[in-house]
């Protein structure tokens, strides 16, 4: 697939030494919200093979085994003709050809976020032409988007499903959490190999809308979601059924949408539980992280 | 009726008094001959009868009116605007960014009209089709910052909010019940998609310039209209819709927003700073930057205007950005204030965007170092630009907190300061404020003062030129009402006239907002282009009228609004034609309705001429030093120009649209009766 590399350019300072300088604390936060919340032992990332028409500088980050927090970014050449880095503010936008992401998530940098929802729009529009085709020719309507920007003053959260899964020591099951409270077995996971074609991931989340009951009569799924994780469920507003962030089978339109570079697909190659959290829990603590105090929402 | 694409054909009109809700459909028509936004409300503001001057802005008679273009909705940069009858009697168009104007579109609505006044604090909660009066007494007196996120939290939609509880134990595993049971108080409703507008402490207090608020710190800025929200016990206006948008040529639409959002990708301007990108060069190569109430406008030493500068400004505080929907401009940024004062430090705001560096930086002398004036050398470091800047930032934040517009308020603060540094007024004419240039503890006093209507401030709440006419007569000193600068009566904006660089002051003139500067055409206005101005002026019309954003609609143009246009609302036979009459139409109706609601006798004489003296005198220090407006001095020559810009617009030379006019725009219906008494 990809040209993979376990080195690259180093970047002359490590994280820690980022968060020393109090002026530069902003820039830390940038960098280390994504590289940090990437530093795992074992590198295991398929990152996304792009052919690039014009410049293009994809920050792609592999983590090293350096134990702590002691990561390094990989600056990653694209094609051989392209490999200017884009410094500026201006990015140009790559014409793109890419195969999909194994087990793959969405990651948001809050700071590159805009909120301009983008990301929204394009996943309306992907879904409105799967579930309504008879709609899809004159309406958009951004409730059929799986992945929902919230504007809480001065942060913006980009509200999606993080992939969570019930870990088999503890709570008896590795299913993700809402596919095992449905009560029809409406939500489940496609296993790999199966399913719509294009879609094949490590398995990916799907609604039954035949056999989903709905949330006027149920919405169990959405309610373990609020109650112990984020809020990765929405519901259809013609039919009123579950809907679930399928990750387009590993190649996200959101991602490609979106006007700043603000979302990653990645491989975390862990549990998504531990990125999710209720959106005002997470305009919280990007408000933090961005502002440095506390802020109850 | 036919089928309707972009708009929806349907306004709600809320009547606060009566606890009533009713909808009205205009005809399809009407959206063609006014398309929507601040023009379709400038109708109903004619057809209903607001425009007399037997209407008392503050009664509930008068009516607030937040208006959508067909645009508004799945188009990029959305914006919203609330049309009703300014405090001052003039017209009221507040624009203001923010994602809740296409909220209001996908709830299924073209405009709401709020009329009455209700007897207790109260919101208005829009899902959908269904709109509640709902009790907002808790939220009285909060910030608009406290009061948005809670406002937000009480409008959910059906399809995200569940009240009872449907998990049980059995739908989990029996581990994972022992570890975390189900919780059978825990129900759904944890998403946050409402949008608000809302007012705060100043709007409630009716301070006659204070604004409607969105996402914190987006205002619907200038002519008061949270002060018209406040006399109807209106806290806010929270929206969530679930509907979408229907578009008659969605592929085409898609394109063409395609199109927009990669040209917008290209734009180093908008990207890097937004407006927060011209302080430097507004005062080193236009000088037109607002410095000590207009007396200068620019500093002798351009180190000095470093401080308000986007790179500057970055550096020391930019935290992220925040782009409305669909926009790839981003041009506001969130900061958090840095400096060696408590009072200051750590605070969170936005910016300031060009109107804050100017109106609260410049205009009230924080820019320089304490002891010295525009003239001296920059003495100070970068510590005390960072401070400067921290000023006008904690300034602009406690202008956006209470809900107020920091144009008119900026311009009212650097007044007082002027009459103190002439000796007209001292401490004991402020309640012991002494108001210092530069001095930001003092406008901190002053600013509480004014928000809470507490002694002198109930005075100042009535803004600039009231204010300047109080001590003009408290004084007996009649000379201290030219040194309150704008016209029309309404303070005047950061952008300068006495340079020949900046504006030429009869953009200010010709404008039907009073004294805006985003009135389009300016360019041309400065190579006196008339027709150009008006063309420039019809276009940024249009602009209201779809509600989109001036800054975006470089992108757009004539050819793409029209494009957009057609591909939105399948509106085939609609022409470039039609949209430059929906700009004459803007610019007949804005006129005549401050003329008659302020029922001025001679609109040239007592309307037009109220521009300061100071507008044609040398500019001191800068660039341009000697300078005095394009017309070098000569406000005849202004006026000269004046009379052949309503001549090209089909006026009377006193400024009045003519019979014939108002016949081929087809708005004499609502309108002869009023302009006939000037003809």
């Amino acid at each position: 697939m990809s040209e993979e590399r376990s080195s690259g350019k180093k970047d002359p300072i490590t994280r820690r030494q980022f968060v020393a300088g109090a002026a530069t604390a902003i820039v830390s936060a940038i960098v280390g919200g994504i590289v940090g919340s990437q530093a795992f032992p074992k590198t295991v990332t398929e990152t996304v093979t792009r052919e690039a028409t014009k410049t293009l500088t994809s920050t792609a980050t592999v983590s090293t085994t350096v134990p702590t927090t002691v990561v390094s970014t990989a600056t990653k050449e694209v094609t051989k003709t392209a490999t200017k880095e884009v410094t500026t503010t201006v990015t140009v936008t790559p014409t793109v050809k890419k195969t999909p992401v194994k087990n793959a998530m969405l990651l948001i940098n809050p700071v590159k976020c805009t909120g301009c929802m983008l990301c929204a729009f394009a996943c309306a529009e992907h879904w409105i032409k799967e579930e309504h085709p008879e709609l899809a020719g004159e309406t958009i309507n951004l409730e059929f988007s799986r992945i929902r920007p919230m504007r809480f003053q001065y942060v913006d959260v980009v509200n999606v499903c993080y992939q969570c899964r019930l870990e088999p020591y503890a709570e008896g099951s590795d299913k993700h959490p809402c596919e095992q409270v449905c009560p029809t077995g409406a939500l489940h996971t496609v296993p790999e190999g199966e399913g719509k074609e294009g879609y094949y991931g490590n398995g990916y989340l799907w609604v039954d809308k035949d056999k989903c009951l709905g949330i006027d009569k149920c919405g169990r799924c959405l309610e373990v979601c609020e109650e112990q994780f984020g809020s990765g469920i929405s519901y259809d507003p013609i039919t009123k059924k579950a809907q679930v962030c399928s990750m387009c089978g590993g190649m996200p339109v959101c991602a490609d949408a979106c006007p700043e570079g603000a979302i990653e697909v990645v491989a975390p190659g862990r549990n998504g539980r531990v990125y999710a959290e209720p959106p005002e829990a997470k305009a919280e603590l990007y408000y933090m992280k961005l502002f440095g105090v506390r802020r109850d929402l | 009726m036919a089928e309707l694409y972009g708009v929806t054909g349907k306004i709600a009109r809320v009547d606060l008094s009566r606890e009533k809700v009713t909808v009205i459909e205009p005809d399809v028509e009407l959206y063609k001959k006014f398309l929507g936004g601040a023009t379709l409300g400038m109708y109903y503001l004619f057809k209903e009868g607001i425009v007399s001057p037997d209407v008392d802005p503050f009664s509930p008679e008068n009516m607030l009116q937040v208006m959508l273009g067909p645009l508004n909705g799945a188009a990029p940069n959305n914006r919203s605007v609330f049309v009703t009858k300014s405090p001052y009697g003039f017209i009221c168009l507040s624009f203001a960014g923010g994602q809740t104007a296409a909220k209001l579109r996908f709830a299924g609505w073209d405009g709401l009209q709020i009329v009455g006044k209700a007897k207790d604090p109260v919101y208005i909660a829009v899902i959908d089709d269904k709109i509640e009066i709902r009790d907002a007494s808790d939220l009285w007196g909060k910030d608009t910052e406290e009061a948005e996120m809670e406002l937000k939290k009480r409008v959910l939609a059906p399809i995200e909010y569940k009240d009872v509880s449907v998990l049980t134990k059995y739908d989990m595993t029996p581990q994972w019940v022992e570890i975390r049971p189900p919780d059978p108080e825990k129900t759904i409703g944890a998403k946050r998609l409402a949008g608000v507008w809302l007012i705060g402490p100043a709007g409630e207090n009716k301070v006659w310039f204070a604004n409607i608020i969105t996402e914190g710190f987006r205002a619907h800025g200038r002519y008061g209209s949270g002060a018209i929200a406040g006399s109807k016990n209106l806290k806010g206006i929270v929206v969530r819709g679930t509907k979408g948008q229907r578009l008659a040529n969605k592929a085409k639409f898609l394109s063409i927003m395609n199109d927009i959002v990669n040209k917008e990708k290209q734009s180093y301007f908008w990207r890097s700073y937004g407006t927060a990108g011209i302080g430097y060069w507004e005062a080193v190569t236009k000088s037109g930057f607002p410095i000590r109430n207009w007396q200068w406008e620019a500093w002798r030493d351009p180190r000095t205007a470093k401080a308000l500068t986007g790179p500057f400004m970055d550096d020391a505080s930019f935290v992220r950005k925040e782009a409305c929907p669909g926009c790839a401009l981003h041009c506001a940024y969130m900061t958090q204030i840095t400096s060696a004062d408590p009072m200051m430090d750590g605070k969170i705001t936005d910016m300031p965007d060009w109107e804050a560096m100017g109106m609260v930086g410049g205009n009230l002398g924080y820019l320089e170092m304490p002891g010295k004036t525009p003239s001296d050398p920059y003495t100070g470091d970068h510590f005390d630009q960072a401070e400067a800047l921290a000023k006008t930032q904690y300034t602009t934040m406690l202008f956006d907190k209470f809900g107020m517009d920091f144009i008119e308020g900026g311009a009212l603060i650097a007044f007082l300061m002027e009459l103190r540094q002439r000796g007209y007024i001292g401490p004991e004419d402020l309640d012991g404020i002494d108001l210092k240039w530069g001095d930001v503890h003092a406008v901190d006093a002053i600013i509480r003062k004014i928000v809470k209507r507490e002694g002198i401030g109930d005075v100042l709440a009535r803004g600039l030129f009231p204010t300047a006419e109080y001590f003009a007569e408290k004084k007996g000193k009649p000379e201290i009402v030219q040194y309150a600068q704008g016209c029309h009566r309404y303070a005047q904006p950061a952008h300068g006239t006495r340079s020949n660089k900046d504006r030429n002051p009869l953009e200010y003139i010709t404008v039907i907002r009073p004294c805006e500067h985003t009135g389009g055409g300016s360019g041309a206005f400065m190579a006196r282009d008339l027709a150009g101005g008006i063309e420039g002026q019809n276009f940024e019309a249009v602009t209201n009228s779809l509600v989109i954003c001036m800054f975006a609609n470089s992108f757009y143009g004539w050819e793409n609004a029209l494009e957009m246009v057609k591909a939105a609302t399948g509106w085939t036979d609609y022409t470039l034609d039609d949209l430059h009459k929906v700009g004459d139409r803007y610019y007949a109706l804005g006129r005549l309705f401050s003329l008659y609601s302020l029922q001025i006798k001679d609109p040239l004489e007592d309307w037009d001429k109220t521009f300061p003296p100071r507008w044609f005198e040398p500019l001191p220090e800068g660039p341009y030093k000697g300078a005095r407006s394009v017309y070098n001095g000569d406000p005849e020559a202004m006026l000269a120009d004046l009379r052949e810009y309503y001549k090209l617009r089909g006026w009377t030379e006193k400024g009045v649209p003519t019979k014939e006019k108002l016949e081929e725009l087809g708005i004499a219906d609502i309108t002869a009766d009023i302009a006939k008494r000037w003809w």
